[in-house]
């Protein structure tokens, strides 16, 4: 001990000194939080108020009085008790009221009841799914489709279970509501590109390149995606299918294509927007579709390779965790397919209809009309804005109102104005189905004309 | 350990639940399996990268191979070395109503359950204990269709439009209408998916600025609701109420993080009755405390609404309260209704703010008029609005065959969880290899049963969980019972060191039963 030399002592002694004043000195917390006494904890928890669970909703909110169809919402509509020509259901193939599927229906309600009783993986799987999952592949010409009980949730589950936190998807500005929710619950980065707009979303996608070129380790893992829709329910206009294949092979982006508008309606056989472009359906990764359009039933599916649809059955959230589709409804679409398959000339009519609509839509003074010649559901927009969008709304209640009261019933295009991306404007959908006779078209186009004189002028 | 609180002043009945640990061998088993498993399944992974073992999983397209892959290899390590081997088990396709019996299609593999394949054949009445059939409405007795038959006639199959352009038919005013005086309150929406009734409700009703208190085993649909909403969630132990209160009391007075902003809204949601654990909510203490610290309670009643209750109206009557204690009641017609669709209830401003804000409303397709005529009729049928006391025989015969069925498994020395009244029933298995043995060998005793494991579970902690129906005679519930005490000794999986000999005070009888 004292064989050590004195500067090694004096600093062993100032250590240990230095020990002890740590040892007894007052600790710091990062963040000054002083503690509240009980009584002040007390007086907080006495002193909070909450807003009121819900706000109160005005009596004469536009969306607060539903439209009410006694009877089923077919050709022929009983709205508000009185009767009128549809114009506003999406029954575009007339199936809603088909003898056959009524048939197929009932006949499956006498063998399995009405509901499934249980998710896909719990008993909940019928033969009825098994062979309209087969039938949808067979019909679509891909490998493997999947069912699931609810169109809004199909492509809300579809794409979370692919898409995950750090990957990058580029959607179209337009795109459905169901696809928002979709990309929220995905929590991917969103890059939206302008509507149909190919430079811009090139533009978007040359920026990610060179992003990718500074971080390549992380560009490897970071997967891409398209979302767009062929028919556009929004806008009622069709994606360009053919310059995206292009942009699909050039930058490496997949593309998931959501087709409840298409489906049954564009094509030569109804296959949808890659049969009217011709395009080789393995070139698309996922479609997409809802049966509640064309097939008059509830539910959806996704169809594509296996490689990619087998996933979604064990992380599609709406497939796992939800009761299967009722096997009555899985039956009506078998039919409904059925008849599609046997009378492709279904689609020439549809097409032919909705361009004589269209036609017969120009020229009216104050509302344009929005959407391609063979789109069967049509916006018609004010042509110029009256200021607010209150106002606009009740503008178009107006001329909604004045068809209603002469027989044509229609609706307006209904959204949550809060919670959309991108509002469009407001408007009145026009539904072209192929049960309307040329002369109730032709009624329907100088009604509109009427009622935009009436309340426009 | 048994978790009989009996709170004297709030519950007016005892309130029993059971979570029974397993002995600690148990355990260190079910990581050496798992460990097993793995190990293998590292092997065979390597062994198909070398190309020793033929692959059999489909792969990406030529053309799209330089693109970046779509998984990551060890997101499915777990999918192919562990579910794979007992993927049977799952998905087995039915070809009959999900009665009380029903037909299994039959299914083989020729390639260790690679691909399927049918032999043509099917298995006829097979018991089945897996479908959430709890009241038996799940028929296609001719008679009690009817009005279904003609519903489906009159209107069709689909209604194609939403709730608030031309979605509105006459049939989903006058089941709304129904639902709310089922249930005893001012109104109520239906929305024609459960899981979507969650996860476009919630988003509308709290948003940013706002917090929810969820349960820890609250369902997929809740928590997907829970995200979308943007609010910020925090999770309290399941059903305990110290955890509940400790994070109510610190949210109102901490406020929100890093701002101490005061909270917008507090909304607790719980659920009537866990599906996988099978325990009932504690909703007296629940709604004491919303009431004390003036939070909002949202309660999903999927599996209990129709499933316990003297009548059938859910944990509210269960526990001898009003529909008033909870702000937002929430249900579905999946379970106990045997159509499809999902409900909210509670007051009038609710349920107009529903009308014109939820996502559901604008957005989705209303509910197929076929399937609310079965909601109708079944809930007719529940209030006793036919003119037959046949709804509340069903809630009776429910009642008996879940106590008897407890009672039963308990005195056989399985550990089964939840609480006593509850028709779903968790038999705790355990072992990975035991989750296969168990249902193939059920099967061939022509009963279906439900396994479920990780990631549904936790991991140490896979269960058989069986769902009890009125629809269940006492032979087949004898059938089912035998076959479980064989299987039982054969598997060892008679883990409980608690049987009825050791406490008998704690087996009181229900008062139903010396009705009879």
């Amino acid at each position: 001990f004292f064989q050590a030399p004195a500067y090694h002592l004096i600093l062993e002694g100032i250590l240990i000194l230095w020990i002890i004043r740590l040892l007894f000195s007052k600790t710091y917390k990062l963040q000054e939080r002083s503690d509240l006494t009980l009584k002040e904890k007390e007086e907080l928890i006495e002193e909070w108020q909450p807003e009121p669970l819900v706000p109160p909703v005005p009596k004469d909110h536009p969306a607060l009085n539903y439209n009410i169809v006694s009877g089923p919402p077919t050709h022929i509509i009983t709205v508000n008790g009185k009767e009128c020509i549809n114009f506003a259901s999406f029954n575009f193939l007339g199936l809603l009221n088909n003898e056959k599927v009524k048939s197929a229906a009932q006949a499956s309600l006498k063998k399995y009841g009405v509901g499934t009783c249980g998710p896909r993986g719990f008993y909940g799987t019928f033969d009825v799914h098994l062979e309209l999952e087969e039938r949808l592949a067979k019909f679509m010409r891909t490998e493997e489709a999947i069912i699931y009980s609810y169109g809004f949730a199909t492509i809300a589950s579809a794409i979370p279970a692919y898409s995950k936190r750090g990957d990058i998807v580029f959607v179209d500005e337009a795109a459905c509501f169901a696809i928002q929710k979709g990309l929220q619950a995905s929590r991917s980065n969103i890059k939206l590109f302008k509507h149909n707009d190919m430079a811009d979303l090139e533009r978007l996608l040359k920026e990610q390149e060179t992003e990718d070129q500074k971080n390549p380790r992380k560009a490897r893992v970071t997967r891409r995606f398209i979302v767009v829709e062929g028919l556009y329910m929004n806008t009622g206009d069709i994606c360009p299918l053919p310059e995206l294949i292009k942009l699909k092979y050039k930058y490496k982006v997949r593309i998931f294509l959501e087709e409840s508008l298409s489906f049954g309606v564009l094509g030569e056989h109804g296959r949808g927007i890659t049969e009217h472009f011709g395009i080789n359906i393995d070139d698309i990764d996922l479609i997409s579709a809802n049966m509640e359009n064309s097939l008059a039933s509830i539910g959806g599916f996704c169809c594509g390779r296996s490689f990619i649809i087998d996933h979604q059955r064990l992380s599609g959230q709406g497939y796992c965790f939800s009761a299967s589709l009722p096997p009555l409804l899985a039956a009506a679409a078998i039919e409904a397919l059925n008849i599609m398959e046997d009378n492709p000339d279904i689609f020439q009519t549809l097409r032919a209809k909705c361009e004589r609509m269209h036609k017969a839509l120009q020229g009216i003074s104050g509302l344009k009309v929005v959407g391609e010649s063979f789109s069967p559901a049509l916006h018609l927009q004010l042509e110029e804005s009256c200021g607010s969008r209150e106002n606009d709304v009740k503008l178009l209640k107006r001329v909604v109102d004045y068809c209603m009261n002469s027989g044509i019933a229609l609706t307006q295009a209904r959204y949550l104005e809060k919670e959309e991306k991108c509002l469009p404007p407001p408007s009145v959908r026009v539904v072209i189905t192929v049960e309307q006779t040329e002369q109730e078209l032709d009624k329907a186009a100088s009604l509109l004309k009427e009622a935009a004189q009436s309340v426009l002028n | 350990q048994k978790n009989g609180v009996s709170n004297g002043t709030l519950y007016k009945k005892t309130f029993i639940e059971h979570f029974e640990q397993a002995p600690m061998y148990v355990a260190v088993f079910t990581f050496v399996g798992f460990a097993v498993g793995t190990i293998f399944g590292y092997l065979r992974d390597f062994m198909r990268a070398w190309g020793l073992e033929k692959r059999n999983i489909a792969t990406e397209r030529e053309q799209q191979k330089d693109f970046v892959p779509l998984y990551q290899d060890f997101e499915n390590f777990y999918t192919r070395n562990l579910y794979l081997r007992i993927r049977d088990n799952w998905n087995r396709p039915i070809c009959s109503v999900p009665g009380p019996q029903f037909d299994l299609m039959e299914r083989v593999t020729d390639d260790y359950n690679w691909t399927f394949r049918f032999t043509g054949r099917t298995i006829k009445n097979v018991i089945n204990m897996g479908s959430y059939n709890y009241l038996g409405f799940a028929e296609t007795d001719v008679n009690a269709l009817k009005t279904v038959t003609i519903e489906l006639e009159k209107y069709g199959t689909g209604v194609c439009s939403t709730r608030q352009e031309m979605g509105t038919l006459d049939k989903h005013v006058e089941l709304e209408k129904l639902v709310a005086k089922f249930l005893g309150v001012e109104d109520a929406m239906v929305f024609g998916m459960g899981f979507a009734t969650n996860s476009m409700n919630i988003p509308a009703l709290v948003g940013k600025g706002c917090l929810i208190l969820s349960d820890e085993l609250n369902h997929t649909s809740l928590v997907l609701g829970a995200r979308l909403s943007g609010a910020t969630i925090r999770i309290f132990k399941h059903n305990n109420m110290q955890s509940l209160e400790k994070l109510l009391r610190d949210a109102i007075i901490y406020g929100q993080p890093r701002t101490h902003r005061a909270w917008k809204k507090i909304i607790i949601l719980v659920e009537g009755i866990y599906s996988m654990e099978g325990s009932i909510v504690r909703l007296p203490e629940i709604v004491s405390l919303k009431n004390k610290y003036k939070a909002y309670l949202y309660l999903d009643e999927a599996h209990s609404i129709g499933a316990v209750g003297a009548t059938g109206r859910g944990v509210v009557e269960y526990f001898g309260m009003s529909p008033d204690d909870v702000d937002v009641l929430m249900g579905t017609f999946t379970k106990s209704f045997g159509a499809a669709g999902g409900y909210i209830a509670g007051r009038k401003d609710l349920v107009d703010f529903l009308r014109t804000h939820s996502h559901s409303a604008v957005y989705a397709t209303s509910m197929c008029p076929a399937v609310a005529e079965q909601i109708i009729r079944a809930m007719k049928c529940l209030m006793g609005l036919d003119g037959t006391t046949q709804g509340l025989q069903r809630v009776r015969q429910l009642e008996k065959n879940t106590r008897y069925f407890r009672r039963k498994l308990h005195e056989m020395g399985f550990i089964i969880y939840g609480n006593d009244d509850s028709p779903v029933v968790p038999l705790l298995l355990y072992m990975p290899g035991k989750i296969g043995a168990f249902a193939r060998r059920m099967l061939e005793k022509n009963i279906g049963v439900v396994v479920v494991g990780f990631p549904a579970t936790p991991i140490t902690e896979s269960r058989a969980r069986f769902c009890v129906s009125a629809a269940h005679t006492r032979e087949m519930l004898d059938t089912v019972l035998n076959a479980l005490d064989e299987l039982g000794d054969f598997l060892h999986l008679k883990y409980s060191r608690y049987s009825k000999s050791s406490h008998p005070e704690l087996y009181e009888e229900s008062r139903l039963e010396l009705e009879d």
